[in-house]
């Protein structure tokens, strides 16, 4: 009899210790993946498709990504048109009906947040126009909370049974986001109105939240690669607004700020757009920890 | 009755109108205050809270239309052989028709605009109109209709997204120009393995233009099996080693049978992946075709490229062919190809090829093409 009961004991803590991290689910970004972590806690095991070094637009359809998205219960997209190149292809081989666009497993992340640079009518003439809007919006911490939104709802949607727990998780994360956006929001403000340049025009939430002013940008157009003209124009605004910053992404090469750099002195800083760009960057706190830090240090 | 109203009705009709307008506007003005005065205190408190929400903007591009696209080849050639030498033409228009149908299904339409090279007339055609099926259980997945079979890497990829303009010697000698590309159904599996493995059966009625393959008047199948095996080596290196089998009835009233082996490998580094990349891949074919009770073909053929990203828009293809006639294994093909392809955008690319074959039982000839596609509207992946 003690023996029935010992190995009853022991199958019940491998069911319950099965049940930890249960709930399946993959992401298309790393800062999706952090996000859901924190919701999700001990509930849920993530994996991400794209890593935080890489050009969130132009991921490689590896079949291998078609495995976890077949066996995930969850599905969380930062949404817009940033992973139409490759997402839907996935998610249509994944043979998977429960994160299919419209199921409950389907969690688009942008649902809810304020759109900037929504255009009025689409002409590719203008480069890589997104349709919806500028899909970087997980650059403005703020945002984090409509996505954290998302992404809870997600998990009650189908594990009901454990609502409360990723309420409490839900809302432990919105008080961290306002107690760090104070720290990060007082460390830029010194830094107000400081004009910069960018690489790609992916910083739109971010300059609006810490009142930056992006003069101009790398790119002629979005998606299209520096011209020399354009580079011309880009060394005459620098020194006629005495900006000190050119700000780029890990998966732009420098070639062309290195010659701004050269003609102006002006310095280049590769932040992060997404956890995991560097290998200190491991929450989605960490990714403006780390941005704040590195930009008031050179524009100080 | 009667409805005519003379000056006196008038005035004070005007007179009481104006009164009870303008009591009503006293009415408002005095509630506009109060309101003006709450609204004030809100954005000031908003002001000192400084807790600026981005403007809520309208979503665009809502419609329930299929994503609709269109490619267009146009090209220019030289052959050093034959009367005509030079030649310039709009190969071929494609339009695509891509959306889900219902939680069910999903249905992929690509109708083609081609020249003919013979009568140099342009017909349409339907190159593949399929369904998909998105939630069969047990990892399968069911594609109904007309589509690109799946032999090995070239078969199954639209013309231009491969990285050179002609197609190799032994995949058209065993295909033709376009390829195995018929109506029928096709069942896959998704093996549950750790690896990526998926095993996939078609059944198509037959060959319509297929130098291997026949459609006759009788009740014959082309059966196709395909095992596709894709193993990540490392973040940026990847494998993929796929078996084909098909047999089907030919235009002798018998059977071909088609064995391939495709291997690709891959380099593409996370990081700088649309700067820098490297694909190395091979597909090896043997033919078994029996023609009669006595006369009976067998013969084999190969193309290995490598293709080499060298900036961020150039791309440098080199490709070698070899290939004997399916009806005749001593009459060989080789042929050795470089193409450098520039990208002006996802949208755009010009591409430059230049060929020379060499065949045993004849002289060998050169060819150069130059390609230039371009991309209208949507455009989905393609294989990775």
């Amino acid at each position: 009899m003690k023996k029935i009961i010992s190995i009853f004991s022991l199958l019940l803590i491998i069911i319950s210790g099965a049940n930890a991290g249960s709930i399946k689910v993959v992401t298309t970004t790393m800062d999706m993946k952090s996000i859901t972590e924190m919701i999700g806690g001990n509930k849920v095991s993530v994996q991400t498709i794209a890593t935080g070094y890489q050009n969130p637009h132009f991921v490689d359809p590896k079949p291998s990504y078609i495995i976890s998205l077949s066996n995930a219960d969850l599905f969380v997209t930062v949404g817009l048109d940033l992973e139409t190149g490759w997402s839907p292809q996935l998610l249509s081989s994944s043979r998977n009906s429960k994160i299919q666009k419209g199921s409950p497993g389907y969690v688009d992340a942008s649902e809810g947040v304020g759109l900037l640079q929504v255009p009025s009518s689409v002409n590719r003439g203008e480069g890589d126009i997104h349709i919806y809007g500028n899909p970087h919006y997980w650059l403005d911490p703020l945002n984090g909370k409509v996505i954290a939104r998302n992404i809870a709802s997600g998990l009650e949607r189908i594990d009901p049974a454990n609502k409360d727990f990723y309420e409490a998780n839900l809302h432990a994360f919105f008080a961290k986001i306002d107690l760090k956006l104070k720290e990060w929001d007082a460390k830029m403000a010194p830094f107000k109105g400081s004009k910069i340049i960018a690489y790609h025009n992916e910083w739109v939430y971010f300059e609006r939240r810490f009142g930056l002013q992006i003069v101009d940008f790398m790119e002629p157009k979005p998606g299209i690669p520096p011209s020399p003209s354009q580079l011309v124009k880009v060394i005459k605004e620098v020194t006629a607004n005495k900006i000190k910053v050119i700000i780029s992404s890990p998966y732009f090469t420098t070639s062309s700020s290195d010659v701004v750099a050269k003609q102006t002195g002006v310095k280049e800083l590769t932040l992060a757009t997404s956890v995991g760009a560097f290998s200190s960057i491991k929450n989605y706190f960490d990714l403006f920890d780390y941005d704040v830090d590195q930009l008031t240090a050179v524009l100080k | 009755m009667n409805l005519q109203f003379g000056p006196k009705k008038i005035i004070p009709v005007i007179v009481l109108l104006s009164a009870i307008i303008f009591s009503n506007k006293t009415v408002a003005q005095t509630d506009s205050t109060a309101t003006d005065s709450v609204l004030l205190k809100q954005i000031e408190q908003q002001m000192q809270t400084n807790t600026e929400v981005a403007p809520q903007q309208t979503r665009s591009g809502i419609s329930s239309n299929p994503d609709i696209g269109v490619v267009a080849d146009f090209r220019a050639s030289y052959i050093s052989q034959g009367k005509k030498n030079f030649d310039a033409y709009l190969n071929e228009t494609e339009i695509s028709f891509q959306s889900v149908v219902d939680p069910y299904i999903r249905a992929d339409f690509f109708l083609t605009f081609g020249r003919d090279p013979v009568t140099n007339k342009y017909g349409a055609a339907v190159e593949e109109g399929y369904l998909t099926t998105l939630s069969l259980p047990a990892k399968l997945q069911l594609k109904v209709g007309k589509f690109r079979e799946a032999v090995g890497r070239i078969n199954p990829t639209h013309p231009h997204a491969l990285p050179f303009i002609d197609l190799p010697n032994a995949f058209v000698n065993y295909f033709g120009e376009e390829g195995l590309n018929d109506e029928g159904a096709s069942l896959s599996w998704l093996l549950p393995t750790k690896f990526y493995s998926e095993l996939i059966f078609q059944a198509t009625s037959g060959a319509s233009e297929s130098p291997s393959f026949y459609r006759g008047d009788n009740n014959r199948f082309i059966y196709l099996g395909h095992l596709k095996n894709f193993f990540t080596l490392s973040d940026n290196t990847t494998l993929e080693f796929g078996l084909s089998g098909i047999t089907g009835p030919n235009d002798s009233s018998s059977t071909t049978n088609i064995g391939a082996i495709d291997l690709t490998y891959k380099w593409k580094p996370v990081q700088l992946n649309t700067y820098k990349s490297l694909t190395w891949q091979s597909e090896f074919f043997y033919s078994n075709a029996k023609y009669s009770a006595n006369k009976m073909s067998n013969s084999f053929g190969l193309y290995s490229f490598l293709e080499y990203q060298i900036a961020k828009r150039w791309f440098l293809t080199g490709r070698y062919d070899y290939a004997q006639k399916p009806y005749n294994k001593n009459i060989v093909e080789q042929a050795y190809s470089l193409s450098a392809g520039w990208l002006a955008t996802e949208f755009q690319k010009i591409e430059f090829e230049g060929k020379v074959t060499n065949v045993n039982i004849q002289s060998g000839f050169n060819q150069f093409w130059l390609r230039w596609i371009f991309v209208i509207g949507a455009h989905g992946a393609h294989q990775y």
